[in-house]
């Protein structure tokens, strides 16, 4: 090949490279905390690796990012890709604010639904159409203090998984400054030295709880063919909600007026030994000194299955006033590329879960500490999805919030929590626009 | 208004010295904005309380006065909540603007005397003004946290009293709120308060103690009376900064327990962007600027009379 061949054709590349324009996408996101880097590296990949293709974040606080979504496709002025969380999505889907992504479009872009956890994957879909891929899951579990669990005489290693489980272990971790443990005469309630879990109030609370009641086999909120009527006050929930109170005021191995910040700061300390939270709490008590814990599932306090909270974040694209076919495709592109086995597994590194089987089984997720919920993880009832999920949530936390602090009965708090519920839904229904 | 006889039109025109649009001219650059951030906001509000709003549909459908009928009956969830924030807000208000302005007058008058280091003492209570509600809420939920809090800590120790659940008890709830709020603003109104009493002249009290007038005949005749405009001005400002209660209860208890310290502003707040009732939320935004303005031209009213400079 003589020089003047190879000139002439690295000039046509060129031209026919600056003819093909790149695509510059805009993307809003809300991983503003120690998961941006993450982000901003898998992001800097993305666009190497895509040279037709640039890529624009934009970080936003996910509460800024809710307010600002809808307004923004009115305007007409809406990011071409857009991280949604699970609270949120079908809300978003149903007011007309996302795209729906075809069959054909899903399969260009190397998404396959059947590689990601059916819940998870589900979330995003209304009526058999999908409008949002999971990028990022989240759970409540159960994080434990091995040094109490052996001072106790309970096996470090094999933590409560069933309600009597729990009750034992918890009486025998809670004791009184003089020694005595729930029971015993003389038991000082007001004046204890470990406990087992605080149950705090919501925002924390409410999810904690929420957890425990689907395990009786709860729903809170029924199908769209019943309207969406909210049932979180039935004999079920009710049973729960009581449980929860009992292990306050009549098993004593919970302080009262616990919160979720004086539960965390117990934990560190060495004063609470069980912790009911989020997932991303692991990297502050991975630092933590001297504090020897482990993770594990929350235990089946309920009697029907195993369920426990789950949160995630999905990529939608934002509905675009004048539609552009190329930018649609480098978007699904993008999409696409998020959320293969191997971004989620760089992803995990973060502190989120897996959102596909093949990651949670993989080996470079083998040594990551919450390889141990991988079981927990197939089974887990995601309790997401469903829309107003907003409008259920703040009646639920009022409700378990009234029981907990004892001014309502359980039956009337989760009989007004319904009522109001119900009321925040019927407004939901009537301002949707017709599909 | 008719106090004045009227002036023949002809002096007062060559009185301004050019032609009778000149002052428009010069109020024109305020009223475009004012028209863009405020008449024009306002109006929208108003119109969207009237429909069933979905910001992303093409019609919106026109409802009257459905939302405001809420709030006026009884068994709603708006009715409740609404008027259970504005409780919990006057409550607020009637607690802290009292107590902003009297620590403020306090703090001023301990200022106002020739002592050392009087310029670092009103930059200590000036200081935590400046900084931001987030920081703010997050030190004081801090210090008042249940079992961990340096405050709880503290009544441990102290024989006779015992640790207090604030975060979580009903009325409790309250203290970090208004503790907070207190040491954040009162700085603003010291200064104010600082400076109307640089500015009375001092013959007043010369005059005063000549007459033999003692240390509270002083107050009583001349410090308070020459204060009136200022307070009259924090008083409206702290009285409308005390309705629009939002960050501190939403940083320190999220409003609970059980929404006994839920601002209605945070109510205003969740029912347009939790719950997207944006026409609820603008009819609540009408009815209760209406209510704000009514409470501000009743404090107009009271303290100009008490003035008594014979305006009504």
């Amino acid at each position: 090949m003589t020089m003047r061949r190879t000139l002439a054709a690295l000039l046509t590349a060129a031209l026919l490279s600056a003819a093909a324009a790149q695509i510059e996408l805009t993307y809003w996101h809300g991983f503003t905390g120690p998961d941006m880097p993450l982000m901003e590296q898998l992001i800097a990949e993305f666009n190497a690796q895509h040279p037709g293709i640039v890529v624009k974040a934009e970080a936003v606080p996910w509460g800024n990012l809710w307010q600002q979504l809808e307004p923004s496709v009115a305007a007409g002025r809406a990011p071409d890709v857009v991280a949604v969380n699970e609270d949120v999505v079908t809300g978003f889907i149903l007011r007309g604010a996302l795209a729906p992504m075809t069959p054909a479009a899903l399969a260009a872009a190397d998404i396959d639904p059947g590689r990601f956890f059916g819940p998870l994957w589900d979330t995003g879909v209304v009526d058999d159409v999908a409008y949002a891929v999971p990028v990022h899951s989240v759970m409540i579990v159960m994080y434990y203090n091995k040094a109490l669990f052996a001072a106790a005489g309970l096996d470090p290693e094999s933590p409560p998984t069933t309600r009597d489980e729990y009750l034992a272990a918890a009486r025998a971790l809670t004791t009184d400054t003089a020694g005595r443990h729930p029971g015993d005469a003389g038991f000082d309630h007001g004046a204890l030295a470990t406990w087992a879990a605080g149950m705090v109030s919501p925002w924390m609370g409410g999810t904690v709880a929420y957890a425990f009641t689907a395990q009786n086999g709860v729903t809170f909120v029924d199908g769209a063919d019943a309207g969406y009527a909210p049932n979180f006050d039935s004999p079920e929930a009710q049973e729960m909600v009581q449980f929860l109170i009992d292990l306050v005021n009549v098993h004593q191995v919970s302080p009262k007026n616990a919160t979720e910040g004086s539960e965390i700061d117990a934990f560190r300390q060495g004063k609470a030994a069980m912790n009911f939270n989020g997932v991303w709490m692991l990297s502050q008590y991975a630092e933590q000194p001297g504090l020897d814990f482990g993770v594990a599932a929350i235990p089946q306090l309920g009697s029907e299955r195993f369920a426990t909270w789950g949160g995630s974040s999905h990529l939608a694209m934002p509905v675009q006033r004048r539609p552009d076919a190329a930018k649609q495709a480098a978007a699904m592109t993008f999409i696409g590329w998020m959320t293969q086995p191997e971004q989620n597994l760089f992803w995990t590194a973060a502190g989120g879960l897996p959102t596909q089987p093949e990651v949670a089984a993989s080996e470079g997720y083998a040594s990551n500490p919450m390889a141990a919920l991988g079981e927990a993880m197939e089974g887990t009832f995601v309790l997401t999805g469903f829309p107003f999920l907003a409008q259920f949530r703040g009646a639920w936390d009022a409700a378990y919030e009234a029981a907990l602090l004892g001014d309502k009965s359980v039956a009337q708090a989760l009989a007004d929590g319904v009522a109001e519920a119900a009321s925040r839904i019927a407004d939901g229904l009537q301002s949707l626009p017709p599909r | 208004m008719a106090l004045a006889p009227p002036r023949p039109r002809r002096r007062r025109r060559h009185a301004t010295g050019g032609p009778a649009w000149v002052p428009y001219a010069y109020l024109l650059p305020h009223a475009v904005l004012f028209v863009i951030f405020i008449v024009y906001p306002v109006a929208f509000g108003v119109y969207v309380s009237l429909h069933r709003w979905n910001i992303l549909s093409d019609v919106q459908r026109y409802v009257g006065l459905e939302f405001y009928a809420r709030l006026v009956t009884p068994g709603t969830v708006q009715f409740n909540f609404f008027w259970k924030t504005m409780g919990n807000t006057a409550l607020f208000t009637a607690i802290t603007v009292p107590a902003l302005l009297l620590a403020a007058l306090g703090l001023a008058l301990l200022l106002d005397r020739p002592i050392p280091g009087r310029a670092f003492f009103r930059a200590v209570f000036f200081l935590p003004t400046i900084l931001a509600v987030s920081v703010m809420g997050l030190t004081w939920r801090w210090m008042f946290e249940n079992q961990t809090g340096l405050v709880n800590i503290l009544l441990d120790l102290i024989p006779f009293t015992q640790a207090m659940p604030f975060l979580t008890n009903v009325g409790w709830a309250w203290v970090p709120i208004v503790v907070g709020t207190i040491w954040w603003t009162v700085g603003f109104n010291m200064i104010l308060y600082g400076a109307a009493l640089a500015a009375i002249p001092r013959v007043y009290y010369e005059a005063a103690m000549i007459d033999g007038a003692g240390a509270w005949a002083q107050f009583r005749h001349i410090t308070w009376p020459q204060l009136n405009p200022v307070t009259l001005f924090a008083l409206v400002t702290t009285t409308i900064a005390s309705f629009q209660l939002f960050g501190q209860p939403h940083v320190i208890t999220s409003g609970g327990p059980l929404r006994t310290t839920q601002s209605v502003m945070m109510f205003i707040t969740e029912e347009a962007f939790g719950n997207f009732q944006f026409a609820s939320a603008a009819a609540m935004s009408v009815f209760f600027g209406l209510l704000l303005l009514l409470v501000t031209g009743l404090q107009f009213r009271m303290t100009l009379r008490d003035l008594g400079r014979g305006v009504r």
